[in-house]
């Protein structure tokens, strides 16, 4: 059956041509460069009232990476997590280089999973303390899950599509997916597809008693076994992506494509109950690495690991895994495995689905 | 019409204005406005609001072992119109071996917002976590599709006022690009406190009944619903002898990039999103016989709004809002408005405008204000949402 006869369009694979990140160790792609080859790094301890341990182990972007003075006016009402959204957006065009003669012809789609919930449980405290008639307007137009994404729009001035979507566990590859169709369609000539996520105080405590937070603060990613350790965390990632390569063009990116991988990253970060279904979603004999110990535990932390394998394509070297306990004894990726040409993400997530991403360049 | 559009297969639809499609359309041709007291939760707030007092369990609407059985308001609304939908498209028993995604919009159901929940955490530093897990098993476009047995791609939208819209949108890609045969889309949203504070802080409710497009025009009441459509591609429905005669043939969305809360005052991000649509169904302003107006009755929305239709469609355009009829329904609006164009249609009319009673002479147009038949094969239904998003659909009807 011809793909006409089946309804389906000749399509190709989107490009990656700019890559923006904030996270726990900072702003930029070079800082997850650095990064990935210095390797784990312990997480920030919080002393809070509700943890009962010695200390509430979290990767939390640092103040200092959302200060921006080319951006500040422009966003100084903007809360936590829309600055962040902000920055990495901004990196990632920069990092593009692409220039942008039409805005109307990019488009942006925003993933997250919890969206902005510290500023949704500010409002309820307006509501709690001051009643419903006293209520901040500029807190709850900011608590709207696409609040993010305006800003990224109004700060670049980019006046094409503008989504928001989210999902608990594939928020970024169903965004990139749907990138991917914009681009088919010829709806943008390009799209700023990324995720945010943030962990508030509120966000801390349901953590404390939803997942197994480790009390040593470090993840293990290969241990694959139910009721996995966790560290909480928070970033974003924007990722321009192209029809064609461009600027500064790292690799093509498909969502579940086809071709085989030289690499297996895994987005195991104990956000699950049960991690082994990573076992069986993994191909036998295809070295394993997992960078989830340097974002922390997020919902659309996915996107750091395409931002890994991305660098790992482009730059042709391959990044070992910061934690390498391996119970399980998979291929687990070291010095001597090969650089990759191409990678596939591999995402579980409730209910046995799996999702793969597959970057290759 | 382009080779591009798909079928809408399947409608449900519940509301204020009736608790199924041809109840709603019974309250449209008899006028019916459904506006009245708060009743589901209290507060101080003292504003005419549009319940959809139909919604009653039987909580399984549709035929599923995993029909939810704790589910919000959200998604209870939400599955009344899907059992509607896939009952009108003829899947409500046998969907396997089908391709099925599912593409909603919400905004209130996304959010982490109970109260109870955070007073408690906020008081006592310790909260039950049943809350926690009820939300985390009810992100919408998952439940449903848990719920209907769907294993095609699944997304929630979340654009504010305009996420029932981009929700069609958005599964009109899929369709064309293979990705699934079917899509389930369209919206939901219940009556909740948090966006009554709000948009009663931002000073855009009305204390009356809302009067979209009219001079003395107050705000907008807040409402509850869902509006879901299935949609299909042609092949599809051709190999199940769809007789379905409405399509989606266009979506266009632009960004204002202006405002958090207003949009930009020369509405050249409608514009850019209504020639979209206009674009990608193949048709011009002069083949929209109707256009169904996002119409919130803020002054603002219908200022920007009117300007911009009268400028694409010209002074002569039929249009309406129902938001007279069914409040604004956030999320769910962009779902049920897709249907109200398309059953108009389908059925040759469209409901005077609720509530307009005196032209704006800011507004160069007015819309309608009896019930108007239609000779048409081609409807526009439009949206504007915070954060600046405008989205546009264009409905048509074949064999004519």
């Amino acid at each position: 059956m011809s793909a006409q006869e089946s309804n389906i369009s000749q399509h190709s694979t989107p490009c990656i041509n700019g890559i923006g990140i904030v996270f726990g160790q900072g702003r930029g792609i070079a800082r997850l460069e650095r990064a990935l080859i210095r390797g784990w790094v312990p997480p920030e301890l919080l002393d809070l009232s509700f943890f009962r341990a010695t200390g509430f182990p979290i990767y939390q972007v640092p103040a200092e990476a959302l200060n921006d003075k080319t951006f500040s006016r422009k966003i100084r009402r903007a809360d936590r997590l829309s600055k962040m959204a902000v920055i990495a957006a901004a990196d990632a065009m920069a990092d593009s280089g692409i220039d942008l003669p039409d805005t109307a012809r990019v488009g942006i789609i925003f993933a997250t999973a919890f969206g902005p919930h510290a500023t949704t449980f500010k409002f309820l405290d307006d509501i709690i303390d001051y009643g419903d008639k006293s209520v901040s307007p500029t807190s709850f137009s900011h608590s709207v899950h696409n609040a993010a994404a305006s800003y990224v729009a109004s700060v670049l001035d980019i006046r094409g599509p503008n989504l928001t979507v989210t999902h608990f566990h594939f928020a970024f590859q169903e965004a990139v997916r749907l990138a991917g169709t914009w681009l088919n369609e010829e709806k943008c000539d390009h799209v700023l597809v990324g995720t945010a996520d943030e962990c508030g105080t509120a966000m801390e405590f349901i953590a404390s008693r939803k997942l197994h937070v480790a009390l040593d603060g470090k993840m293990y990613p290969f241990q694959l076994r139910r009721m996995p350790s966790s560290v909480p965390g928070e970033g974003s990632v924007f990722f321009v992506l192209s029809a064609e390569p461009a600027g500064n063009s790292y690799c093509a990116l498909e969502v579940d494509g086809s071709a085989p991988a030289d690499i297996q990253v895994i987005n195991a970060d104990g956000m699950l109950p049960d991690e082994s279904a990573y076992l069986n979603a993994l191909l036998p004999h295809v070295p394993v690495s997992a960078y989830t110990p340097l974002s922390g535990s997020f919902m659309t932390a996915s996107s750091f690991d395409c931002a890994a394998s991305a660098l790992m394509i482009r730059n042709r070297v391959t990044y070992p895994p910061p934690v390498t306990d391996n119970p399980h004894d998979l291929p687990l990726c070291g010095d001597s495995t090969p650089a990759p040409s191409r990678v596939a993400c591999v995402k579980c997530g409730c209910g046995g689905k799996v999702m793969v991403m597959n970057l290759s360049g | 019409m382009t080779d591009k559009s798909v079928v809408i297969s399947g409608m449900g639809a519940i509301s204020a204005a009736g608790a199924t499609v041809r109840g709603t359309l019974e309250s449209f041709a008899a006028g019916t406005v459904n506006a009245g007291k708060l009743s589901l939760f209290e507060s101080p707030l003292e504003c005419p609001v549009f319940e959809a007092s139909s919604l009653h369990p039987p909580r399984s609407e549709i035929s599923s072992n995993s029909a939810p059985q704790d589910g919000d308001r959200t998604l209870r609304l939400a599955m009344a119109a899907v059992g509607e939908a896939l009952r009108d498209a003829g899947l409500d028993s046998d969907r396997d071996g089908l391709r099925i995604g599912v593409c909603l919009g919400t905004t209130v159901a996304c959010q982490l917002n109970d109260m109870a929940f955070y007073r408690a955490y906020r008081e006592k530093g310790d909260a039950p976590m049943g809350a926690v897990d009820r939300y985390l098993k009810n992100n919408l476009a998952d439940a449903v599709a848990r719920a209907v047995g769907a294993d095609g791609p699944s997304a929630t939208v979340v654009n504010a006022c305009s996420s029932g819209t981009d929700a069609v949108g958005a599964a009109l890609s899929w369709l064309r690009a293979g990705m699934c045969d079917i899509a389930i889309a369209g919206g939901a949203d219940e009556l909740n406190r948090i966006p009554l504070c709000g948009f009663t802080a931002l000073s855009v409710v009305s204390p009356n009944v809302c009067t979209p497009f009219d001079r003395d025009r107050q705000g907008l009441n807040l409402g509850e619903g869902a509006g879901i459509v299935v949609l299909e591609t042609q092949k599809s429905a051709a190999n199940r002898g769809v007789g379905s005669p409405l399509r989606v043939t266009g979506y266009g969305s632009a960004c204002d990039a202006y405002h958090l809360t207003a949009p930009r005052p020369d509405g050249s991000g409608l514009e850019a999103a209504l020639r979209a649509a206009l674009a990608e169904a193949g048709v011009s302003p002069a083949d929209v016989g109707f256009v169904n107006a996002h119409g919130t009755a803020t002054r603002d929305n219908d200022k920007v709004e009117g300007a911009v239709l009268a400028r694409v469609f010209g002074d002569d355009l039929a249009f309406l809002s129902t938001k007279g009829f069914t409040g604004h329904t956030l999320g769910a609006a962009g779902g049920l408005e897709t249907i109200f164009a398309g059953t108009a249609l389908r059925e040759g009319w469209i409901p005077a405008s609720p509530g307009f009673a005196n032209k704006d002479d800011e507004i160069p147009i007015a819309p309608v204000t009896e019930r108007t038949g239609i000779d048409t094969r081609c409807a526009v239904s439009t949206s504007l949402a915070f954060g600046g998003n405008n989205s546009a659909l264009v409905i048509e009807r074949v064999g004519q």
